[in-house]
């Protein structure tokens, strides 16, 4: 079956004020502007890397890494996508790499990634008076998503949040676009029992829990 | 994971539902609970439909996690400076 292209993803990405001005200076040269983009998207790479890798130092590591990477880079970004997509692809394949490099080999990603049966959802649908909806809010599904097993958190996190589709998932993962779609379902089945008991779920290490809540605040002043 | 193509929508077990979930979900992109070819089924399978909308609750509020808000401290902009500084920003330097 064919995917269909993401249209969300495409708004999320917008272009940002005084980003483009800044990539055409970065290009030439100019360690101003290059510190500008670092300022426009470091929190966006970051968040990225750490919740692809669940590790705060590990995490700032490969920030660093990402913009080193794009310094080198910048010159082949001829504006064919948005530039956070870009950049986006740009950080989310050096961590792939970095996981391979670790020992996690995403290139089976059937048989490698897959969680231990203790991980794996189980087969319940539930009743009707447990339901999610109204109860789940973004510190709770942060938390969630930090138990999940690494290909299940992989997978959700680039569909679920960053918006990729499941052939490019497949791509970047070096597995079949079903194998993607079906380790997606199973991270949702994770998440929703993990969801269902939120008491047990253990506070994110502490800079990350408070970021979390601060935004879940901001999220709900916003929606007044 | 089963081919939606062969699916049969008005005589589905639970689990047979389950199995094209995740086609359903892509399919029908992330929303089966209006579906209403989905509908009877649904009224003889109360916690399928429970499923269904707990799944769409995690995938719509995933994507209020895209927003970042997460810092990464000063110290990795001041490692970037001084690597590009020292000349850590080019292609040598890749390991």
């Amino acid at each position: 079956m064919q995917t269909k292209p993401n249209p969300g993803f495409f708004k999320r990405n917008a272009p940002i004020a005084g980003e483009a001005d800044a990539i055409e200076r970065a290009k030439n040269g100019d360690p101003d502007a290059f510190s500008t983009l670092y300022a426009l998207h470091k929190r966006r790479v970051y968040t990225l890397c750490l919740r692809m890798l669940g590790n705060v130092s590990e995490a700032e590591d490969m920030t660093q890494d990402a913009f080193l990477h794009l310094f080198r880079k910048l010159g082949s970004f001829r504006g064919e996508s948005a530039f956070s997509t870009w950049l986006h692809r740009l950080t989310v394949n050096l961590v792939l790499m970095h996981l391979r490099k670790k020992g996690l080999q995403l290139v089976s990603l059937e048989e490698t990634i897959n969680p231990s049966e203790d991980d794996a959802p189980k087969r319940d649908f539930g009743s009707r008076d447990q339901a999610l909806a109204g109860s789940v809010d973004r510190v709770t599904l942060e938390r969630a998503v930090a138990l999940l097993p690494p290909g299940y958190r992989m997978v959700f996190v680039l569909h679920d949040v960053e918006g990729f589709e499941h052939n490019e998932i497949a791509t970047m993962l070096e597995c079949s676009t079903g194998n993607s779609k079906s380790q997606l379902h199973k991270a949702r089945l994770k998440l929703r029992e993990l969801l269902r008991n939120p008491q047990a779920l253990p506070p994110l290490n502490g800079a990350a829990e408070s970021a979390a809540q601060n935004a879940s605040v901001g999220q709900k002043v916003v929606a007044r | 994971m089963k081919d939606l193509a062969s699916a049969n929508l008005d005589h589905m077990t639970p689990e047979e539902f389950e199995a094209y979930l995740p086609e359903l979900f892509e399919a029908g992109g992330g929303s089966i609970s209006k579906d209403p070819r989905f509908a009877n089924f649904f009224k003889a399978y109360p916690n399928c439909a429970a499923l269904v909308a707990d799944l769409e609750t995690i995938a719509e509020q995933a994507r209020s996690l895209f927003e970042p808000i997460h810092d990464p401290s000063d110290s990795v902009w001041s490692n970037i400076a001084s690597k590009l500084q020292h000349g850590g920003g080019t292609d040598s330097d890749e390991s």
